[in-house]
């Protein structure tokens, strides 16, 4: 009885405690029931398809890490007043292991996921679920992505460990003894490896079950060119020939069947004549006010999924109200509608601002900055902004946002002149210089002209006395030129030849560091805010063994912004140890 | 004993359950003053030395507002500083109502919110500076006395009653009658829709009807161009000359203001010598420097040892001086057209017409300037529009910066009229980025509105009539 009664109390004692502790917990929160068990997951090929369009809606979130990563640890871009602590770190170099946004654990999450996904491939390949073509396709792809994510993962943490196999956890990637980190450039002969072993490189066939259009998007442009992705490695192995050999294969993309605009402009940075061209162009040339906002240039950054769009983007992934995940990147960049946490150096406006254009033919004057600039970035509200992820939300005639709640965009990738500027380097480095020079200055015809009064441009405006993949022909006689030549490339404008501003100078006979200089400073010019600032100094820092050539560029951004600490930045950044960021898990 | 144990339970249980929800947050920034509870009204009697100014309350319409639920700051004369305020004021309710809201103010303000000056509305309109612990010119000997419905300052001098410096012009004799005048006659009728009584819609526009007679307000040139003196938010310190002073420099401006009329050469040239006599801002005499830059650029030197008089008002302060004279090189400042900017254009050209970005290779600054070129018109012109010119000499300058041919041309400016040819056609030479002599050229009256066209060559001939502008600078000649 006795017992009875303490048991008794205790029960009122234990309800009254929880009564009174847990009284605003909600009860009713239940765990959803319909959930896919593992075993069911991967049965057919539209399963195989479904786990990967899982994969790339997990890589987009990665959208706003990526840009900043790449962005604002290069010279272009800066930190805002709005900006915490962690994002002035990553600004100015001084990154501590607690910030967040330089945490790997996203990009393992979904390498992981990777890992997973293609061990079942294998499985379902050996059970017969998925033919072999679907199975090559599809397993090519996941193992692409996770060779781009290594990739990033070696260009800001150097050291890394290389996990190839699924499992549960990112937690047990931390286990050192299995997974033994690799130097970035042990990660990249890994990467190369695995890389180039893919049985299909090409992008999904038309009429394949991932090339679809979904939501108004093209799902084509979503996966990543596996061929740009071997280029890329090769260029950072140091092997030239290689990497100009596959970035040629999809500069070549379209060389095939009538010959029309997707044969002369897709990935070859021609011309047209029509809304689908991308030049810096004015209605009434020498008049700075006729600037031409749409279509051309600026139009590539806002347009929807024409042909124009097709024409000039590899790699594009798109933000829309309908669908998740919400875009990141309005919050980073925006001040309407957004937090406006990061915004153009001083350093970048310079650059444009110190790139003449061309003078109208006959006359000496010219508009003394590159109209590339005022599309990048503008002022709104006397805040200096950078525009090009904001097309599809800020229109551009009113500085206010289209409509403030559907807050689309796109996360740029890959375009035709990232392809273009990295042949020219590794052709360069290949020793083709003048092939280089062509690419990104005024296009083949202009870089190896005829003489004057030779109407036969047979010997010219080619270099087809070059080997694989270094002979290009552009050969063009004119309508009424004998004998008659429209060759492949006879439309290709060159970077500064379609943005209108005026050839880079060479001086003296060093070429090869010289052109390396000006196809850097291209890309910020043309490709500036997209992603591969931080990249592109690396590589080139690395190549030279040149600490300089990357510390003073961020000097100079800290610099002419006035952030604190520019020389200390400097000092941390002549230490090639420092270029990398705390691996911490 | 057991029953106990079940009391003594239930106890447990609802304390716990009770302190489980409690809201400490709610509590946290309550005021905990012992005073707290009881209004202003009851607070002041309990405080020594302010029955004065309690029985001048209980007086005032201002005689149960203190006891209200609104929140107010009340700065209370002590008994001592009161016994020196005029008795006709004390007998005259109005003039009681406006002494003693100049006390009161809306909204509580401790001594800690004024860290640095604030300029706190009182309830008679004007502005009282709050620093610390002084208002005005009274110390603070208690401080933030805090009751429900506001704060209480106790302070040991009274806030007078001041006017504003526009009052003070008008309505005084404070500053030298010459200048008083000519103040007053730049009044004139102005019209505000918001005071004017709308009788209907006009069917045709849509626009409001107002009632003929309605919404006239005065209005002055000074409040609309230089500073409105009125304003009791801000402070502004204004300068007034000895009348003898004043004469000199109208004699000295009169000849820049030539009118077929003496009364309009009188007002035009006063009003330059005033517009440049306010400045924003209170400066003491102590903060006085010897030369101020006025709204529109004029270096006003002022000599301390010139002040006669100093009168405060209640946004500012008036200082009488018995000489400040600027001379005309320092008051008339080059005048600078844009090229781009121009008003009007002899025949539409836009689609000739360009807009041109470029860095002048002399200056090393970017400018944009304006280029008309193959627009197929003889003598085509830019018209420049200027308002209020003196009747005096002036220097033209160009620049024009002709790099879009390597043939020279001709142009010309032609003041007043397109068809002037007070200048020649000059030429304008490839390449040249510096500034030109044009020449100079007088206007002989002072004109409300004067042009200057910028003329091309008498030629229909692209190569030979375009008009190319960065800018036109126009010095006076003094």
């Amino acid at each position: 009885m006795k017992a009875f009664k303490i048991s008794c109390h205790s029960i009122v004692l234990l309800a009254l405690l929880l009564a009174g502790a847990v009284g605003c917990k909600k009860t009713f929160d239940k765990e959803p029931q319909q959930v896919l068990d593992e075993v069911n997951m991967y049965r057919d090929v539209y399963d195989a398809d479904a786990a990967i369009i899982g994969l790339y809606g997990k890589f987009v979130s990665l959208a706003d890490k990526y840009v900043l990563l790449n962005e604002l640890r290069g010279d272009m871009l800066n930190y805002t007043d709005n900006a915490d602590m962690y994002l002035r770190q990553l600004s100015s170099h001084n990154v501590t292991a607690d910030n967040p946004y330089t945490n790997p654990r996203p990009f393992y999450e979904l390498i992981l996921n990777c890992n997973d996904v293609l061990k079942n491939f294998q499985l379902m390949k050996r059970d017969n679920k998925m033919k072999e073509a679907e199975y090559n396709q599809r397993y090519s792809d996941v193992g692409a992505l996770r060779s781009f994510l290594y990739l990033q993962l070696g260009i800001h943490y150097g050291k890394v460990p290389y996990v190839t196999s699924a499992l549960a956890t990112v937690d047990e990637v931390k286990n050192k003894a299995n997974f033994p980190e690799l130097t970035f450039d042990a990660l990249i002969d890994s990467l190369i490896l695995f890389t180039e072993a893919l049985p299909f490189k090409d992008p999904y066939p038309a009429g394949t079950t991932l090339n679809i259009t979904s939501d108004g998007y093209q799902t084509a442009k979503f996966y990543v060119n596996k061929k740009c992705l071997l280029g890329d490695l090769y260029l950072w192995k140091g092997n030239y020939t290689a990497a100009a050999t596959k970035y040629r294969e999809v500069m070549e993309t379209s060389t095939n069947g009538t010959q029309g605009a997707r044969y002369y402009m897709q990935y070859k940075l021609g011309w047209n004549g029509s809304a689908e061209d991308h030049y810096i162009t004015y209605s009434r040339a020498g008049d700075a006010t006729s600037l031409v906002w749409e279509p051309q240039w600026r139009h590539m950054f806002q347009r929807g999924q024409d042909n124009g769009f097709d024409y000039e983007w590899i790699w594009v992934l798109p933000f829309d109200s309908k669908f998740q995940p919400e875009n990141p990147l309005i919050k980073l960049f925006s001040p309407v509608g957004g937090d406006y946490l990061v915004k153009p150096s001083k350093q970048a406006m310079d650059y444009w601002s110190n790139t003449p254009q061309r003078p109208i033919s006959g006359q000496t004057g010219f508009l003394p900055y590159d109209a590339r600039g005022i599309f990048s970035w503008r002022e709104i509200g006397g805040k200096p902004v950078v525009m090009k992820y904001l097309y599809n939300y800020i229109n551009y005639a009113t500085n206010s946002a289209v409509n403030p709640l559907q807050k689309n965009g796109k996360w740029f990738l890959y375009r035709q002149t990232h392809l273009h500027l990295r042949f020219a380097e590794a052709a360069n480095r290949a020793g083709k210089h003048k092939i280089a020079y062509a690419l990104f200055n005024s296009g083949f015809a202009a870089a190896f002209p005829p003489p004057s009064g030779v109407t036969d441009v047979t010997l010219y405006h080619n270099t087809l006395w070059e080997p694989y993949p270094f002979n290009f022909d552009a050969r063009n006689s004119g309508g009424t030129g004998v004998p008659y030549y429209r060759a492949d490339w006879y439309r290709n404008l060159g970077i500064r030849g379609r943005a209108n501003v005026q050839n880079y100078t060479i001086n003296g006979t060093d070429s090869l560091l010289q052109i390396e200089d000006g196809l850097i400073q291209e890309a910020a010019l043309e490709n500036g805010f997209e992603g591969t600032r931080w990249a592109d100094l690396l590589r080139i820092a690395l190549r030279r063994n040149d600490p300089a050539f990357l510390a003073d560029k961020i000097y100079q951004k800290m610099l002419k912004d006035g952030t604190p600490d520019a020389a200390g930045t400097r000092a941390r950044l002549m230490d090639k140890n420092n270029w990398y960021l705390p691996f911490k898990l | 004993m057991m029953k106990f144990r079940i009391y003594q339970w239930l106890l447990i249980a609802t304390l716990a359950v009770t302190i489980g929800c409690k809201k400490d947050w709610d509590q946290h920034n309550t005021v905990s003053d012992g005073n707290s509870g009881k209004s202003l009204k009851t607070l002041m009697s309990g405080i020594n030395n302010l029955s004065k100014f309690e029985q001048l309350l209980a007086q005032s319409s201002y005689a149960n507002i203190l006891g209200s639920s609104k929140s107010f700051t009340v700065f209370a004369p002590t008994n001592e500083a009161l016994i020196s305020l005029d008795p006709t004021i004390t007998n005259d309710t109005s003039r009681l109502n406006k002494f003693l809201a100049n006390h009161i103010a809306d909204l509580r303000f401790l001594t800690t919110d004024a860290t640095d000056t604030l300029r706190v509305l009182m309830l008679n309109g004007k502005y009282n500076n709050f620093f610390g612990k002084k208002v005005e010119e009274a110390n603070i000997t208690t401080a933030d006395v805090v009751g429900s419905n506001g704060v209480i300052h106790v302070i040991d001098k009274m806030v007078p009653n001041r006017l504003n410096i526009w009052e003070i012009i008008s309505t005084t004799n404070e500053i030298p009658a010459l200048q008083q005048a000519l103040l007053l006659k730049l009044n004139y009728q102005g019209f505000d829709p918001s005071k004017a009584e709308q009788t209907g819609v006009d069917p045709i526009t849509g626009l409001p009807v107002y009632k003929p007679g309605t919404g006239i307000v005065p209005r002055n040139k000074y409040w609309d161009r230089v500073y409105d003196l009125r304003n009791e938010k801000n402070q502004y310190t204004f300068f007034a000359i000895a009348d003898d002073a004043y004469t000199t420099q109208l004699n000295t401006y009169k000849p820049f203001f030539v009118t077929g009329n003496a009364d309009s050469t009188n007002d035009l040239a006063g009003y330059t010598i005033v517009k440049d006599f306010t400045m924003p801002g209170l400066y003491t005499q102590a903060q006085l420097p010897d030369t101020l830059l006025s709204k529109f650029g004029v270096k006003v030197p002022v000599n301390k040892a010139n002040i006669v008089k100093t009168v405060k008002a209640s946004n500012g302060i008036v200082y009488v001086l018995s000489n400040l004279s600027i001379a005309p090189v320092n008051k008339f400042m080059p005048i600078v057209l844009e090229g781009e900017n121009y008003s009007g254009s002899s025949h539409d050209r836009r689609s000739n017409t360009f807009f041109r970005d470029r860095i002048n290779s002399t200056t090393g600054l970017p400018y944009r300037d304006v280029l008309v070129s193959g627009h197929g018109v003889a003598l085509f012109n830019l018209r420049y529009r200027l308002s209020e010119m003196p009747s005096m000499k002036f220097k033209a300058y160009w620049v024009a910066v002709n790099d879009f041919q390597t043939a020279t041309f001709t142009q010309r400016l032609a003041p007043g009229v397109a068809t002037s040819t007070v200048f020649p056609y000059t030429t304008v030479a490839v390449n040249n980025q510096t500034e030109v002599l044009i020449g100079e050229f007088t206007i002989a009256s002072f004109q409300q509105v004067y042009d200057i066209f910028l003329v091309g060559a008498n030629s229909t001939t692209a190569a030979a009539n375009p008009v190319v502008c960065d800018y036109i600078k126009l010095v006076p000649s003094l």
